[in-house]
């Protein structure tokens, strides 16, 4: 390989066909004299610009856009040096960092001799290595392709914001539930909000047999296993479902929190006393028609309940988190656009209370399709106010353009597989730890399964990983009506 | 086939560059144009403006053409490294097909000129002791020599082997040269009347002038195909016509070419015999497709050059070095007039 040329951040190789070089490898460019060296990350790999190679082409199709047919005596053997130069190719690089006395920087401000720089591949365990991501909480992503592993380290996602998203079907859903399980083992307390029941079985091998987190993994139905009682709530909690899941107008919400006080202070906190208290409230028509309709939302969404023993569920899960750490997942599936928005706002107003009160220490939060149960300003909440209070999140999605550019700005980790759409590319390489360039030519190219893992998770410098097989059971298939048939 | 002079090509090739090991090497790549730069005597030449007109005859035949290129892809201390590359290309049953010969390098220097062309010339006339004593081309003549070698070789086993055929030379009839020797023409012309095939040369380039003017400018304004006949021309002995030459304008166009056909064969049958070419092969700007295809397969590319480059430094061990460039040293911008622009 021979360094060819360097304008900005982008350095470009020349590489031969014994060489192989592919997207995404990492290369060094050491200048021995100059005690330095240059890590790059290759982006993509195109022809190299050899004179006359058109008119080669051209000739091979002379007879009319036919190969023509004919015989070559060629004793000399020059016919592999044509290919050879033929089949040569350049490689566009981006500069990730610079290597002077086994000290990363991120300088690419200086450049190496061209003449007398050498050029090799670097391996990722050597990467990785140099980078220092490896840590004392170490999770297995999966194989890179010089068949190494990818390690990260847990911490890196403590305290920060993550993304997960990819086209449909190429292994979203998988590698969060690996952060997760891996999560839990470390104790972390983790709530994820699952679209769609595909987390449910996460205690479970493929074959039905219980996996060594088991015990750890707590399946929230609302409703269902997981109920409310009013005596049990806040007012703010019960007023954030009111106003923001429920849309309850500013004026009809204080004439609520008169009758949610009355009613605290007879000590009579129950569903149907708070339908009686309504009824008789002395206020506008309006105001009253406004608080029935919603009182009528929250009976009909059966997530409430009077009787406090059904529902103590979640507190339990929370203290048991805190002690050994488990996954607390909500199980979102068969749930209304609306009962979903109310069981959203009361577990993240819960999760707030428990960890302004020290309850718990940090949770971390995996948000699937966020967009389809998160209100508005809970976006800007979770990247700001949120992170103080401990909830760390992680949102899937296969609609990057859901997720606000500013989420994208702030993202600590992404982990993007394969997209194909020009639109869902530019959205994603809005985000501040990763160029343009590198998610537009890379992620279009990934296979199915394999990750592009970008941010602090390894110290910036993009990694694709084929993540690592789990053996649990999966849900969340697609129903077919064609499955037998075929 | 007879393969005495590829095989002597192979030789001498390899054997020139046993002596180029470890050398340095100046990269200096510069194409030779084959140009028969003859002394043709014009003043009595004469153009007939009325055209001789043409139609496709429908017969198959094989159409046949040859062609060879030279390039010099460097410089050694002692001399300079040429490749040579000949590609005949014929049609038959409506398909093109090639065979190329080559490239064949060679390390040209004064003290090794003579011993390689005498192997290759001695190779090719292996049979005839004409010119065996003849003395090696000047050093710069040398890469169109060997080129003129390998061309006239392929011309005679053309000759040889096709019947009836059409056969297609680039440049023109003209012999006595020290590169077309007049018995050497004499004899493939004589070859291949008795298998019954038809010698034609287009000249991409002329210098014959009638009046001054270019006898390929000279056209009527009349529907091609046709042919415009001259007489008159004469050449200084030793030099020999051994071809009638004609204007050929073949196709719509401002395109025509200097034409020589055997100048044995009767007339009618030269006439016939373009004719036959018209049907049996294409034309693109009065210019045959199986020439063309000569020509283009057998030039060198900017990639080949560089293959070659590479071949010689890493079989030779030959280090690449870039001596100063004298024009641009002392002329800058100006040294290398056009070629800067």
């Amino acid at each position: 390989m021979k360094l060819y040329r360097k304008e900005g951040n982008i350095v470009q190789i020349l590489s031969f066909p014994n060489e192989t070089v592919e997207k995404g490898d990492y290369l060094l460019v050491e200048d021995a004299e100059a005690g330095r060296a240059l890590i790059v990350q290759v982006i993509d790999v195109q022809f190299a610009s050899i004179p006359g190679v058109l008119e080669e082409l051209l000739r091979n199709l002379a007879d009319g856009g036919e190969l023509i047919q004919g015989e070559d005596i060629d004793p000399l053997e020059i016919a592999p040096h044509i290919t050879y130069l033929q089949d040569a190719s350049l490689l566009i690089c981006k500069i990730r960092a610079t290597l002077e006395n086994d000290n990363l920087s991120p300088s690419s401000s200086w450049l190496p001799s061209r003449s007398r720089s050498t050029i090799k591949k670097l391996s990722l365990p050597t990467l990785l290595k140099l980078a220092r991501t490896d840590g004392k909480l170490p999770i297995v992503l999966g194989g890179t392709k010089d068949s190494s592993l990818l390690t990260i380290d847990a911490s890196s996602l403590d305290g920060r914001l993550n993304i997960i998203t990819g086209k449909k079907e190429t292994g979203k859903s998988h590698l969060s539930k690996l952060l997760m399980v891996n999560l839990v083992s470390y104790k972390a307390t983790v709530v994820v909000f699952d679209l769609n029941g595909e987390y449910v079985s996460l205690g479970m091998t493929a074959d039905g047999k219980r996996t060594a987190q088991h015990d750890k993994i707590h399946v929230l139905t609302p409703s269902q296993n997981f109920k409310v009682a009013l005596r049990q709530l806040n007012l703010h909690i019960l007023l954030g479902i009111l106003i923001h899941a429920l849309h309850l107008p500013g004026t009809s919400a204080r004439e609520f929190r008169r009758i949610w006080q009355a009613l605290k202070e007879r000590d009579n906190l129950t569903l149907h006393e708070l339908g009686e208290t309504i009824r008789n409230w002395i206020c506008n028509q309006h105001v009253r028609d406004a608080l029935f309709s919603r009182y009528h939302a929250l009976l009909n969404s059966g997530f409430f309940t009077d009787n406090v023993a059904e529902a103590t569920l979640l507190e339990e899960c929370l203290l048991k988190a805190k002690e050994e750490g488990s996954a607390i997942i909500i199980n979102l599936r068969n749930t209304s656009a609306i009962d979903r928005q109310i069981v959203v706002e009361y577990v993240l107003g819960k999760l707030v209370e428990s960890l302004t009160s020290w309850k718990l220490k940090a949770v971390f939060l995996f948000a699937e399709e966020a967009h389809l149960y998160l209100r508005e300003t809970y976006w800007d909440d979770i990247v700001t106010r949120m992170r103080h209070f401990g909830i760390f999140t992680t949102f899937i999605t296969n609609q990057p353009d859901t997720i606000r550019e500013n989420i994208y700005r702030q993202a600590d980790n992404i982990f993007l597989f394969n997209f194909t759409n020009e639109h869902d590319l530019d959205v994603v390489s809005r985000a501040a730890r990763v160029d343009a360039e590198t998610v537009r030519s890379i992620a279009r190219d990934l296979p199915p399964h394999y990750c592009l893992a970008l941010g602090k998770v390894v110290r910036d410098f993009p990694v694709v990983a084929k993540v690592k097989a789990l053996d649990v059971k999966t849900m969340g298939e697609t129903r077919l009506f064609f499955k037998d048939t075929n | 086939m007879d393969t005495v002079l590829p095989q002597q090509f192979i030789e001498q090739s390899l054997c020139s560059l046993k002596h180029v090991q470890n050398q340095s090497f100046q990269l200096n790549q510069q194409s030779f144009q084959q140009i028969n730069n003859f002394d043709e005597s014009m003043q009595a030449l004469r153009l007939k403006l009325e055209p001789i007109y043409l139609r496709p005859l429908r017969k198959e035949n094989v159409v046949a053409a040859v062609d060879t290129s030279t390039i010099k892809i460097g410089e050694t201390s002692q001399g300079m490294i040429i490749a040579v590359r000949g590609a005949n290309v014929w049609k038959q049953n409506r398909n093109y097909r090639y065979t190329r010969l080559g490239p064949f390098i060679f390390h040209i220097t004064e003290e090794n000129k003579k011993e390689v062309y005498n192997a290759l010339e001695k190779a090719y006339f292996y049979s005839a002791s004409e010119h065996a004593h003849q003395g090696a081309p000047s050093f710069l003549q040398m890469p169109t020599r060997i080129a003129s070698l390998l061309e006239r070789w392929i011309q005679t086993m053309l000759s040889r082997t096709i019947n009836n055929g059409l056969v297609l030379f680039d440049g023109s009839l003209t012999s006595g040269t020290s590169e077309t020797p007049i018995e050497r023409m004499k004899e493939i012309l004589r070859t291949a009347r008795k298998r019954g095939n038809i010698i034609m040369a287009f000249s991409k380039m002329t210098n014959l002038r009638v009046n001054g003017h270019l006898i390929t400018e000279l056209l009527p304004e009349k529907t091609p195909p046709y042919l415009l006949e001259t007489e008159g021309l004469k050449l200084k002995p030793p030099m020999v016509l051994l071809g009638d030459v004609y204007v050929a304008r073949l196709t719509k166009g401002n395109c025509a070419f200097r034409l020589d056909v055997d100048k044995e064969v009767p007339f009618e049958m030269r006439i016939e015999a373009v004719e036959r070419l018209l049907w049996n092969d294409l034309f693109m700007q009065s210019y045959p497709e199986t020439l063309r295809l000569a020509h283009i397969l057998c030039t060198f590319t900017a990639n080949e050059v560089l293959a070659m480059q590479r071949f010689i430094t890493r079989k030779c061990g030959l280090q690449i070095i870039n001596r100063p460039d004298m024009h641009r040293l002392l002329f800058g911008p100006f040294g290398r007039g056009e070629s800067y622009s």
